[in-house]
């Protein structure tokens, strides 16, 4: 009988409680590094040794990344990035629409880069609301390569390819593959960094994984 | 008093147990220079040396301990000196010292110096005081100097030997720092990625972000270490990662 009475739990008040109690994982713990074509092999085999086992072999993904950008014409501010990410080898997947924040770089001592990351699954109509919207298309590019996993870590281990407009296959960027480890886990969570820091001293010297704030280094590259 | 007589009669235990733990490892030492000489080297040699040195520091530390004062004030007095052979002495010594004769006692019970030694010092003393100052420091610059010299030898030496076996065991770096910062800025800010960019090309170059690369066409990502038609403009500073090593130790 007293159900009756009972309002219906909103989804906004299932979100303000998982606010309070601080569980949305929306912060990304990264360090990243590269590993030559030549040694991608051993550095695989170190990985299935290291992370947590799967039956079926090492997890392949391929995927495709759009970055849009989303301008407010009379401020000169830096625009919003939205990046959009859809499974080239699984169709049916839905696709994952991400928001990455700056990265902390106040603390020199923190082992990782934190930066907040806010991932939500959608449809296929995604570009087309994003354009609607009158965010523009910046870059994209393909990423094909393997997962794995180690607790809450996920490491990658992908070639980033270069899409090209004619129907030519896509082209390596590089002669590496990139390497990223990756945690999602929810604010203030910083012990995770030092879990992160020592398995990443485990895959050294194949790979050296870092801190690496990639703002600086385009900034230093161009004239 | 008893107490003091019994922390006495300990810590003469544990300086005979020590010493004869220094008599074994001579003995051992002139043992192996007696029968290996020919086959003998100069580490194992040295591992003697530092078995022996080990076991003076252990002596050293129980002397250097609080109970040393109490020894301080107690003497050894030989109260009688014989000829004759003393069976229970030579069984005590292991044969070495077959009677309290006067010529071995002053060389057993010695607490000074010998008189040679003690005169060197002397001498070495009496120098050292008469030393002015400017003599001295130039004397230890130039002590220094040597020292530093032998040092480079020796270190360059090392180097030359590690790099060898390092060479010959074929490590070849496994990772580029340039393609790292090349693949992160790519993702991250599109660089490299944008329509009308040449490629990124690899080990030291990074493809300009806009502006004087429009024009040429988008060239094949070879493993070429310059980009050959690049705008002299363009200046990359990923060259200084480079100088990186791989490996730091």
């Amino acid at each position: 009988m007293s159900a009756i009475n009972v309002a219906p739990i909103t989804a906004t008040d299932s979100l303000s409680q998982a606010l309070k109690a601080n569980i949305i994982p929306n912060q990304e713990y990264l360090l990243q590094g590269s590993v030559l074509d030549s040694a991608v092999e051993v550095l695989l085999h170190r990985l299935r040794g290291l992370c947590d086992n799967v039956d079926a072999g090492p997890e392949t993904f391929d995927d495709q990344e759009v970055c849009f950008s989303l301008r407010d014409p009379n401020q000169q501010a830096a625009p919003l990035m939205l990046r959009v990410r859809k499974a080239l080898d699984a169709r049916d997947m839905p696709y994952q629409l991400r928001y990455i924040g700056q990265p902390d770089l106040g603390d020199k001592n923190r082992p990782t880069v934190v930066r907040s990351s806010l991932d939500i699954a959608c449809s296929g109509m995604l570009i087309e609301f994003l354009n609607e919207l009158g965010c523009r298309i910046e870059f994209e590019y393909s990423v094909k390569g393997y997962m794995f996993r180690k607790g809450r870590m996920k490491i990658t281990v992908a070639k980033v390819f270069k899409i090209s407009q004619s129907s030519m296959p896509p082209e390596p960027i590089s002669q590496s593959y990139l390497v990223e480890l990756s945690v999602l886990a929810p604010q203030g969570q910083d012990a995770i960094g030092e879990d992160m820091r020592a398995f990443a001293d485990q895959l050294r010297p194949l790979v050296q994984l870092d801190k690496i704030d990639y703002k600086r280094l385009g900034h230093m590259a161009v004239t | 008093m008893q107490r003091e007589e019994k922390q006495l009669e300990a810590t003469l235990h544990a300086i005979l147990n020590r010493v004869n733990d220094l008599k074994t490892a001579i003995q051992a030492l002139i043992t192996k220079l007696e029968t290996e000489y020919e086959t003998i080297n100069w580490p194992s040699f040295l591992d003697n040396y530092a078995i022996l040195s080990g076991h003076l520091t252990g002596l050293s530390k129980i002397l250097q301990a609080e109970l040393a004062p109490s020894l301080r004030s107690v003497v050894v007095l030989p109260l009688q000196l014989g000829c004759e052979r003393d069976e229970e002495l030579s069984r005590l010594t292991e044969g070495r010292v077959p009677a309290c004769t006067h010529d071995l006692v002053p060389d057993l019970l010695r607490t000074k110096l010998e008189p040679q030694a003690e005169q060197r010092l002397q001498q070495l003393i009496h120098k050292a005081s008469t030393l002015n100052y400017d003599t001295a420091q130039k004397q230890v610059a130039q002590f220094t100097k040597v020292i530093s010299h032998v040092w480079e030898i020796i270190s360059k030496g090392r180097e030359d030997w590690e790099g060898e076996s390092m060479r010959s065991a074929g490590m070849q770096p496994t990772h580029s720092i340039a393609d790292t910062h090349a693949l992160v800025t790519a993702v991250g800010t599109g660089k490299g990625l944008r329509p009308g960019m040449p490629p990124c090309v690899p080990s030291g170059v990074v493809p300009p972000g806009i502006g004087p690369s429009r024009g040429p066409t988008p060239q094949m990502g070879t493993a070429a270490p310059n980009m050959p038609k690049a705008p002299s403009a363009i200046k990359t500073n990923i060259k200084a990662a480079n100088q990186i090593h791989p490996y730091q130790r």
